[in-house]
């Protein structure tokens, strides 16, 4: 880590409360921009149950950035990102499939490559596990994850569409 | 509206409606080579699709003419949400195909609206599907029917140099 730039790791035991905050802010901010993906109202405490589980899991890759701190000091935690090596049954071509299923920096640190680290950190341990592609799912209203993962050389495979029930 | 029947997949559709899902696979891949086809694909889809005509949790249905000839299916399903956001429980469509010379005569719509109807009677009030990105006809015929995006999946082949 140099001056003012953030690092990416693994994430460990002790940064689960840093993280905690960081998801809570990734699925509101979600939820701002794209009112049909709302928040669940338990989030907080699912989120706390289901990380320690996240951290043991083989298939799945937990990353975090964490900023420049003063000696002594724990570097705060300014983005995380995760993702799951998905097996699917031999259906399509490619069935060992990277998905990058969050990745989240805090928007004070946004525009300097964090969020880049995060995703090549993370494509790169995904297809050391064996993926064959790497893909995500990414909300249309959030321009600026679409740009992130454009830039990374993310090309679009599918729409996801939805429809309310009300008018059938 | 009149025209060719929609009703419920029966076990004995099974080879028609494996003959229908990899012609409609084969279009896809064709117009992207991403969403290729395994070579196990039609025995795995054949196994699914007995599975899933007798899964009350999966919908298959049918168009059928003439009483004997499947010209267009549809699947969906039940599904969880992610347990994050809500809604916790949704309804997916996961595919849904009719032959090309019976294209442009509303069967593909009724299809659909027979499969919403029915995830509607189960609860489910917000459906979801996807929607190859290099298949416009595709995308306009869902728009067309009050569908909108909501996310798009994107795929990274090779690392970034």
């Amino acid at each position: 880590m140099t001056g003012n730039q953030a690092s990416v790791r693994a994430a460990r035991r002790q940064d689960l409360p840093g993280l905690v905050h960081l998801r809570v802010h990734y699925l509101g901010e979600t939820a701002h921009l794209e009112p049909r993906l709302p928040i669940a109202a338990d989030a907080r405490a699912r989120t706390e149950q289901i990380l320690p589980v996240w951290l043991g899991q083989e298939e799945r890759v937990l990353l975090v950035a964490e900023g420049p701190a003063p000696e002594g000091v724990p570097a705060p935690l300014v983005g995380y990102a995760t993702g799951v090596l998905d097996v699917r049954p031999p259906l399509l071509l490619h069935q060992r499939v990277g998905e990058v299923l969050e990745c989240y920096v805090e928007p004070p640190w946004r525009g300097r490559g964090v969020g880049a680290r995060l995703l090549d950190v993370l494509g790169e341990a995904l297809r050391g596990r064996g993926a064959e592609v790497v893909r995500a799912a990414v909300p249309v209203r959030n321009e600026v994850a679409l740009e992130r993962f454009r830039r990374r050389g993310f090309r679009p495979l599918q729409w996801i569409m939805d429809r309310r029930l009300d008018a059938v | 509206m009149e025209g060719v029947p929609i009703r419920n997949a029966r076990r004995g559709d099974i080879p028609s409606l494996l003959l229908l899902w990899t012609a409609m696979m084969r279009e896809t891949a064709a117009r992207d080579p991403r969403l290729a086809l395994h070579p196990r694909a039609a025995e795995v889809m054949a196994a699914h699709l007995a599975a899933w005509i007798q899964d009350p949790q999966r919908l298959v249905v049918v168009a059928e003419e003439g009483g004997r000839l499947v010209v267009g299916f549809a699947i969906g399903a039940l599904v969880p949400g992610d347990g994050w956001r809500e809604p916790r429980r949704m309804g997916q469509i996961t595919d849904a195909y009719v032959v090309a010379p019976r294209r442009r005569q509303g069967i593909a719509r009724r299809l659909v609206g027979r499969l919403l109807d029915l995830l509607y009677e189960k609860g489910v009030d917000s459906v979801r599907v996807a929607v190859a990105a290099q298949s416009p006809e595709a995308h306009a015929f869902w728009a067309s029917m009050g569908w909108t995006d909501l996310e798009c999946v994107l795929d990274q082949a090779a690392p970034p140099a």
